[in-house]
């Protein structure tokens, strides 16, 4: 009946409570939909490195880490390559060739990464082919084809089917030079990336540099990205004398940015509860003045100070609740649309590169931060409860109900 | 052993510059089944007497024993289940929970006491028949008049069983139809049920209808009149 009497109370002055709950619902539509603009922006930041080049988890030779040297490549490569397809949950390997050079164009020249791959292994990790702008990703049987970033593209005003030289070390510590034709070009949402990284087949790299096949990185994509822990446990015990890395360790700072995006969607809405905090305390402050006889008469005819307490507590959870359901309720189904929607900030698309974030944003909001968020409210329910609370069960009786 | 025993009462307000003597004195004793009226002029000590007695408030001197306890000692949380088990209380202005209906009105000071359900269920029907409002277990208080109101709240007193009933003016907001109505109910509690009654009231009705009357003046008990059967 208390739980009644606390739900009856909330609705005593509707236009009051309904202000109340509009204001709490708005303001954590307005909580949310931010939250989930900034983890969709860390989401995505997260998915274009992993689909661009990190893969889920990545295994180098222990000397490679420490120098980026062509003589530091993982022994027996292929074979690990192999053994690392066969793991359970492992979706594709890739292996990749990897050589610090030098790119020059008739105009200019630039340090690049040069990457060689297996064409068809590669599409399989990451998405490169999918970013192809002008050309194709080696569809022809041409030797020495070469794919290049836009900016890089840019930068030597290069071309499709413009010819370049590649400079770069061979095993022997001899510079040898390889006239290369551009077959495509590639553009993601990296303009560093597209800038520094070169792709060429791993056989033309092979047959250049004259040494039997070998490989740096060895790229893996997994089935789910939920495995990854267990995964990554199961490949380092397997490959013990490599280095195995996931994307989280690769690359930290996207790890860190993904995290600090859930970091400031709770911090944003803890700074909107607690805004919101003190409008409860004044709406239920109010609530208590305006009921000073009545409760005056429930302490005289009985009721402890406790139940006062947990009554006046209890409206401020269901006011405070349902604001909060219902800003829950509007942001989910926001979020829910934006989502499958999208919202398109291409015009901000330059300053969201440099991030390595798509222009496509899908807000996200994960499930277990409704529950948080749901936590979150009921505590400021609580703070906000506390002062009106005391101001009610501190009512001497005699007083109170010749209160008018 | 008497119901209620007052041993030099006194109450005084500190809060002008002038200490105001609100019960001076006060000396008697109430035994069971009475139905006593308090009566006196405005500000002679009628409520703050009927509030000492019930617990809801501390006087500065004196005692107050109940079926021979004395309750100025209690502290706030014995109080309150004391004055939920043993007192019921009627007030001028029905004071019922407007959110409630009649029966949830009854009802909650059953609850609060832990009384069972089926248990609750019976004696709200029971007593809410017993004030004459059978017919209005589901209205809420916005949707009586003024006497159906204090037949509720009178109902509400007697939900705990208590040992005595205190009425502060318990006719001062209702018209004259309805004041004889809740007179004729309390004297029938009274004379069918031995339920002690005490007012408090400057209304002559109720004054007429009482069996003791106790004057105050200044605080001060003037007279006590029994009346002769």
């Amino acid at each position: 009946m208390l739980i009644s009497l606390a739900w009856k109370n909330v609705w005593r002055n509707k236009k009051r409570s309904l202000i109340i709950l509009t204001a709490i619902a708005f303001g954590l539509w307005g909580g949310l939909m931010s939250g989930s603009i900034m983890m969709g922006m860390g989401e995505s930041m997260v998915e274009t490195a992993i689909n661009r080049d990190l893969a889920h988890i990545q295994i180098h030779d222990k000397n490679f880490v420490k120098e980026n040297k062509i003589s530091n490549f993982i022994p027996n490569g292929f074979e690990v390559i192999e053994n690392a397809r066969s793991i359970e949950g492992v979706k594709a390997v890739s292996g990749r060739t990897i050589i610090e050079g030098m790119a020059a164009s008739p105009t200019s020249s630039y340090g690049v990464k040069i990457v060689g791959i297996e064409p068809q292994q590669a599409r399989q990790v990451t998405d490169i082919s999918k970013k192809i702008i002008a050309g194709s990703y080696f569809e022809s049987k041409r030797k020495n084809q070469i794919i290049i970033g836009k900016k890089l593209a840019k930068r030597l005003n290069l071309k499709l089917r413009s010819k370049m030289v590649l400079s770069l070390q061979d095993l022997d510590g001899s510079i040898i030079y390889t006239a290369c034709r551009v077959v495509g070009i590639f553009k993601t949402e990296s303009s560093l990336f597209d800038d520094m990284n070169v792709f060429v087949r791993q056989k033309d790299l092979f047959k250049e540099l004259n040494i039997d096949p070998i490989v740096h990185e060895i790229a893996i994509r997994l089935k789910s990205a939920q495995i990854l822990q267990v995964t990554d446990e199961i490949i380092k015990a397997k490959f013990n004398h490599c280095i195995v890395r996931t994307w989280k360790e690769l690359a930290p700072e996207v790890a860190f940015l993904s995290i600090m995006m859930q970091q400031f969607t709770y911090l944003f809405v803890a700074i909107i509860l607690f805004a919101l905090l003190f409008g409860i305390t004044n709406t239920m402050l109010m609530s208590v003045m305006d009921r000073v006889r009545e409760l005056g008469v429930l302490i005289a005819v009985g009721m402890k100070k406790r139940k006062v307490f947990t009554m006046i507590l209890l409206e401020t959870i269901f006011l405070s609740i349902t604001g909060g359901f219902g800003g829950i309720l509007i942001g989910g189904l926001t979020i829910a649309y934006f989502s499958s929607a999208g919202i398109d900030l291409s015009a901000f698309a330059t300053s969201l590169e440099n991030f390595g974030s798509s222009s496509i944003l899908y807000p996200f909001l994960p499930f277990v931060m409704y529950i948080i968020l749901t936590i979150m409210i009921v505590v400021a329910a609580n703070i906000a409860a506390i002062y009106p609370a005391l101001k009610a069960i501190r009512l001497q009786p005699s007083e109170a109900i010749r209160t008018y | 052993m008497s119901l209620i025993e007052l041993i030099d009462l006194e109450k005084i307000y500190n809060t002008t510059s002038v200490p105001v003597h609100a019960v001076n004195n006060v000396n008697f004793v109430i035994e069971k089944e009475e139905f006593t009226a308090i009566v006196g002029p405005s500000g002679s000590g009628k409520t703050t007497l009927l509030n000492l007695i019930g617990g809801l408030d501390k006087p500065t001197k004196g005692s107050i024993l109940i079926e021979g306890e004395e309750i100025v000692n209690l502290k706030s949380g014995k109080l309150i289940d004391y004055r939920l088990h043993h007192i019921g209380f009627v007030f001028q202005a029905y004071n019922l929970i407007p959110v409630f209906t009649a029966k949830e009105n009854v009802e909650f000071i059953m609850l609060l006491q832990g009384v069972g359900k089926a248990e609750r269920d019976k004696r709200t029907i029971e007593l809410l028949e017993t004030v004459g409002l059978g017919d209005r277990i589901n209205s809420r208080p916005s949707q009586m008049s003024g006497g159906q109101q204090q037949r509720v709240a009178v109902a509400r007193a007697l939900a705990s069983r208590p040992n005595f009933v205190l009425a502060d003016e318990p006719t001062a907001n209702l018209d004259s139809t309805s004041a004889e109505a809740l007179l004729d109910l309390m004297e029938e509690l009274n004379e069918k049920y031995q339920m002690t009654f005490i007012f408090s009231t400057h209304d002559a009705r109720v004054i007429k209808r009482a069996r003791r009357v106790i004057t105050l003046e200044d605080g001060a008990v003037k007279s006590d009149i029994t009346a002769k059967n």
